[in-house]
């Protein structure tokens, strides 16, 4: 019986997701003696043109990690979603964004001035910006278009499953692997993790969650045994799923929110600040002011993985006639 | 002129594709790589806590 297909692909994201699946070490043999893997780019030989030549729902399963910021990544997932029967969005960037939504508290113009204008190592007196088609004396090149907006998988193609984390711990790779070997694969829409928030996991002493300001690293040397968000150190635990094996937490850094957002929860960003407003103990307006502006990066602290998938999406974009989008 | 395509490079960190065009002889007129890829480290690392750097800008790569 011929091998079941698999295909990895990366869209904007840093390899760290292809290197989660290289670190199951050497299961990556027993991996590799189960499937066929057809497509992946970081270790394989293969182009864009074997998988179009590939006939639909011909791969079992693609793991797709990255997030989707050009028309060519848009192209390559809603490419894979029909050549493969399983789609799973692989890591957080591919799950809700990740890192790289980011990008959605500015946009394209911001980010091509800051990158080919402003930055201390350009010299671009022409102004020169990538362009999707440049003609040269041999003919055309053609690049794709970056879009304002980082999106998710999901948000591009349907997708069966969920591996989220930046990357996935190998732990959660094998059994992904396992389940999908077995036949045992969960229902449609599953999130392959843990179904408890991560300060369900957390093995550190809690006590009162009660905390009068917010420390940052350099006003405060944090207790390893105690909970961090009582120590005033803003720690996403609340409001994140669990599964990730407690590295930050374990590290002495606080969550960032990489495994999303818990079972019901639909915004990530909106549980922690509720999180984090309740157990705040201020007595007057003066107190509530000084503990906003204590919190130095609201929205990139709350929504550091999940920018794409929350409700806000993006910043607004102001348009030239002053219409917003 | 003929062209030849690329795409993507494999087996490296990131993205990339080489648009080769060959003469009428059958030799390479000219190469092109380019680099169909974009974040913006560079903008949406701004406003950002300086303390929080070590664990974004490890998303730039992760291989």
């Amino acid at each position: 019986m011929a091998k079941p297909k698999v295909a990895l692909y990366w869209a904007a994201s840093c390899g760290g997701c292809d290197v989660a699946v290289l670190d199951t070490n050497e299961k990556i043999l027993d991996i590799a003696n189960l499937v066929d893997i057809v497509f992946w780019p970081i270790a394989l030989d293969f182009k864009y043109h074997h998988v179009k030549a590939m006939e639909d729902g011909s791969i079992d399963l693609c793991l797709f990690n990255g997030a989707v910021r050009s028309s060519e990544q848009e192209d390559i997932a809603r490419l894979l979603r029909a050549k493969s029967k399983v789609m799973v969005a692989f890591g957080a960037c591919a799950c809700f964004g990740g890192i790289p939504a980011l990008a959605n508290f500015t946009n394209r113009d911001e980010i091509f001035e800051r990158v080919y204008i402003e930055s201390p190592s350009s010299a671009n007196e022409n102004r020169t910006f990538p362009q999707t088609l440049t003609r040269v004396a041999e003919g055309e090149l053609e690049l794709p278009e970056l879009f304002d907006t980082v999106l998710t998988l999901a948000q591009v193609v349907d997708v069966e499953y969920f591996v989220p984390g930046c990357p996935p711990p190998v732990d959660i790779i094998l059994k992904v692997v396992d389940l999908f070997a077995t036949g045992k694969l969960p229902p449609v829409g599953a999130v392959i993790a843990s179904d408890k928030t991560l300060c369900d996991e957390c093995e550190r002493i809690k006590e009162e969650k009660k905390i009068t300001r917010i420390y940052r690293p350099h006003e405060i040397i944090p207790d390893p045994e105690r909970c961090l968000l009582e120590q005033g150190i803003i720690c996403c635990g609340p409001a994140t799923r669990g599964g990730c094996g407690l590295r930050c937490i374990k590290a002495n850094m606080p969550c960032r929110g990489c495994f999303g957002p818990p079972p019901g929860v639909v915004d990530q960003g909106a549980k922690l600040v509720s999180a984090i407003a309740s157990i705040y103990q201020g007595n007057d307006e003066e107190d509530i002011a000084r503990m906003v502006v204590e919190v130095v990066d609201p929205a990139g602290t709350f929504y550091r993985f999940g920018l794409a998938d929350s409700l806000l999406k993006r910043k607004r974009i102001q348009q030239a006639k002053g219409r917003v989008e | 002129m003929t062209k030849i395509t690329i795409d993507p490079i494999t087996r490296l960190e990131g993205h990339g594709k080489i648009e080769i065009f060959l003469n009428d002889e059958g030799d390479v007129a000219n190469a092109y790589l380019q680099i169909p890829e974009l974040r913006g480290f560079e903008k949406f690392c701004e406003g950002r806590p300086v303390e929080e750097m070590p664990r974004i800008v490890p998303r730039i790569c992760g291989v």
